[in-house]
């Protein structure tokens, strides 16, 4: 399909809790020139681009974009508040009347949602524990010294078979104290947050930690006046041998946000995307 | 402790690309891109290892498996009257012809008849009261050392590989009732 078959679309970024019109200048993806389209007491922040998604196989530019993306978001947080985020490259076919008009038919939602959302934000959780630790508190350093003089002794076959049973073993203790430590500390934490979620997956942890295992893992939705609560709490954790928290934010809440579809509805768009090409 | 905001692009991954509003479906849009860029991002920014920590290639893994699971059962092992499958796991024989030798994969079954490997083709057969003993030698290609199963048959012996030795070895001494003349100390 050419550029010209495709039509026009809008790039959104966030919800904001504003009628009036702003111009926050070019800061959007690309330096596209940010706007907002306004149905009653809220608005969409969006810049206007073709109807088409914004793929790259570059990762330094698909890092801009997303650096950009947020950067916006964060914007609009500073000056209004509570926004709702959108997902990244989530861009809507047509002009701004198309934009406005599902504004209007979701306003309902929109505003109950701001409304929950208000004067909270996103906190990211994640507790690491040095690996010599966590064996020592799944007792396995005492094994480990006996395994070690059993294993001396035996010949090289069957000294092999018990060692890897040996680390089965032990793999599995480390786990199970692991979610003991998990749950305990989601136990710590939960009175000071609004809502939890565990992640069950993070791309990637900073150079400080690695080497160290990944206990917990949890994006809290907080009040503005309990964040320093929450430190306190942390603090606690973090102090504690062995231990180390990685507390970041407060980012928009994108894990909180409702998604606005039924679940079967995400997949199937999905399915239409082409990987690659 | 107070919380940090470095607005790093590692921190956003997560959040951006899977999270936040997601709009409905009969509302015009396209959503989309994600997955390309989200997917080789994600294995730029973390390192192979990092990814099998945290399961990012668990799903690639086991469409893999699934995959190979699909082709393997599309000509299925052919099962004797009254034939059980008690163990089916992954692994490998060393074939030698002459001075080429090579490693051909498959699945292991353990019946309460016999010992085979499976790829779609039989690859060894034994019945289970001919294994006599399993024992374990390191070899060293290319440098590294492996640690390779031989499998002592009545008139021989053979090189293999198997994905769980511990399971393997259990499943042959339950069936053929005997201990193989291997010990491995309990605990």
């Amino acid at each position: 399909m050419s550029e010209e078959n495709i039509g026009e679309g809008r790039y959104l970024y966030c919800i904001i809790n504003s009628g009036a019109t702003q111009s926050p200048g070019d800061t959007g993806i690309e330096d596209n020139p940010v706007y907002t389209i306004l149905y009653n007491d809220i608005a969409a922040v969006v810049h206007s681009c073709i109807a088409k998604p914004y793929t790259t196989q570059d990762n330094a530019k698909a890092a801009e974009w997303i650096l950009s993306h947020n950067y916006v978001i964060d914007c609009a947080a500073k000056k209004f508040g509570t926004v709702l985020p959108f997902s990244f490259d989530t861009i809507v076919r047509g002009s701004d009347e198309v934009v406005s008009c599902w504004l209007k038919k979701s306003y309902m939602t929109l505003k109950e949602e701001l409304e929950r959302l208000k004067n909270k934000a996103e906190y990211s959780i994640q507790i690491f524990c040095d690996h010599e630790y966590l064996a020592k508190l799944a007792g396995g350093d005492h094994e480990f010294g006996e395994m070690k003089e059993m294993v001396d002794k035996m010949p090289k076959g069957a000294a092999y078979l018990f060692r890897r049973r040996f680390e089965l073993k032990m793999k599995d203790a480390l786990s199970t104290e692991a979610s003991r430590l998990s749950q305990e500390f989601s136990s710590n934490i939960r009175e000071h947050v609004e809502e939890m979620r565990t992640d069950e997956k993070i791309s990637h942890v900073p150079e400080k930690y690695a080497g160290k295992k990944l206990i917990a893992a949890f994006s809290c939705l907080v009040c503005e006046d309990k964040a320093g609560r929450l430190g306190e709490a942390l603090d606690k954790i973090n102090k504690r041998e062995g231990f180390a928290v990685r507390f970041t934010g407060p980012w928009a809440p994108y894990s909180f946000v409702r998604r606005f579809d039924e679940p079967g509805n995400a997949v199937q768009k999905r399915e239409g995307i082409e990987y690659g090409s | 402790m107070d919380p940090e905001k470095e607005n790093n692009i590692v921190d956003l991954l997560d959040r951006c690309l899977n999270k936040g509003i997601i709009l409905n479906a009969d509302v015009i849009i396209s959503v989309a891109g994600v997955p390309l860029i989200g997917i080789s991002l994600k294995a730029a920014i973390a390192g192979i290892e990092t990814m099998l920590d945290y399961g990012m290639m668990e799903a690639w893994d086991t469409g893999t498996r699934e995959w190979y699971a699909a082709e393997l059962t599309k000509k299925a092992a052919v099962l004797v009257d009254g034939e059980e499958i008690l163990l089916r796991t992954f692994g490998s024989i060393r074939e030698s012809r002459g001075i080429i030798q090579n490693w051909r994969p498959g699945y292991w079954y353990i019946t309460n008849k016999r010992l085979f490997l499976w790829n779609g083709e039989m690859l060894f057969e034994t019945p289970l009261y001919g294994v006599k003993a399993l024992t374990v030698e390191t070899e060293t290609y290319f440098d590294k050392e492996h640690n390779i199963l031989i499998l002592h048959i009545n008139g021989g012996s053979i090189r293999i590989r198997v994905s769980d030795v511990i399971e393997f070895r259990e499943a042959i001494e339950k069936v053929s009732l005997k201990k193989l003349e291997m010990e491995i100390p309990a605990f």
